[in-house]
């Protein structure tokens, strides 16, 4: 839903590009409250992303130390509709 | 991580000497609705451990579970929110269109 910017941060996440996401359940209502997520693949505005909570896998991209938790792992090609729903 | 506004401070008379180092902060989380409409309404307030000198009124990274232990590396510290960023701006798209969320989620997901 937008990004985010910050100088004053923990020194694992400089550099990294910072979402502002809505989890959404699957009736595409909000779930929780919006989150941070770090993006490596370029999500545009307003793009429906692939994100992961595997803490781990940001450690190994950013560090030990991090305090982050979500990434971006995946940009569906959702075409024309938002997705079939499954039967 | 969520993003919350700071609130207010908390001040221990005695503690564990893990958590010296910081100060403990009150923060509340920030619904879809804050940050796309810039409604008043906020989640559930808990206490963030920070190192980066927020004041009342900012708006910071609340990381939370494991994540927030992962800055003390090695040393136990019993601290399970902790203050990721201090940030400068936070832009939202304008017309992100999401109906708010029905039931309220007094933060029963940890985030």
């Amino acid at each position: 839903m937008g990004t985010a910017t910050a100088t004053m941060k923990h020194p694992t996440l400089t550099g990294e590009r910072m979402l502002v996401v809505q989890l959404l359940t699957g009736s595409s209502t909000a779930d929780g409250e919006p989150v941070i997520v770090f993006d490596r693949l370029g999500a545009r505005r307003g793009d429906r992303v692939l994100v992961t909570n595997d803490g781990r896998a940001l450690q190994e991209l950013l560090g030990a130390t991090t305090p982050g938790r979500w990434s971006v792992m995946g940009i569906p090609d959702l075409g024309s509709g938002e997705g079939e729903a499954l039967p | 991580m969520r993003i919350g506004e700071i609130i207010g401070r908390v001040t221990l008379s005695r503690s564990v000497p893990e958590i010296k180092g910081g100060r403990l902060l009150l923060t509340r989380p920030l619904p879809f609705a804050a940050l796309a409409q810039g409604a008043p309404d906020r989640g559930e307030d808990l206490v963030l451990y920070d190192e980066l000198g927020a004041g009342a009124g900012a708006i910071v990274a609340i990381s939370e579970g494991r994540e927030a232990a992962n800055p003390f590396g090695k040393v136990k510290t019993p601290i399970d929110a902790y203050c990721a960023c201090l940030f400068d701006s936070i832009d939202v798209d304008p017309d992100v269109t999401l109906e708010p969320p029905t039931s309220s989620r007094k933060g029963s997901r940890n985030r």
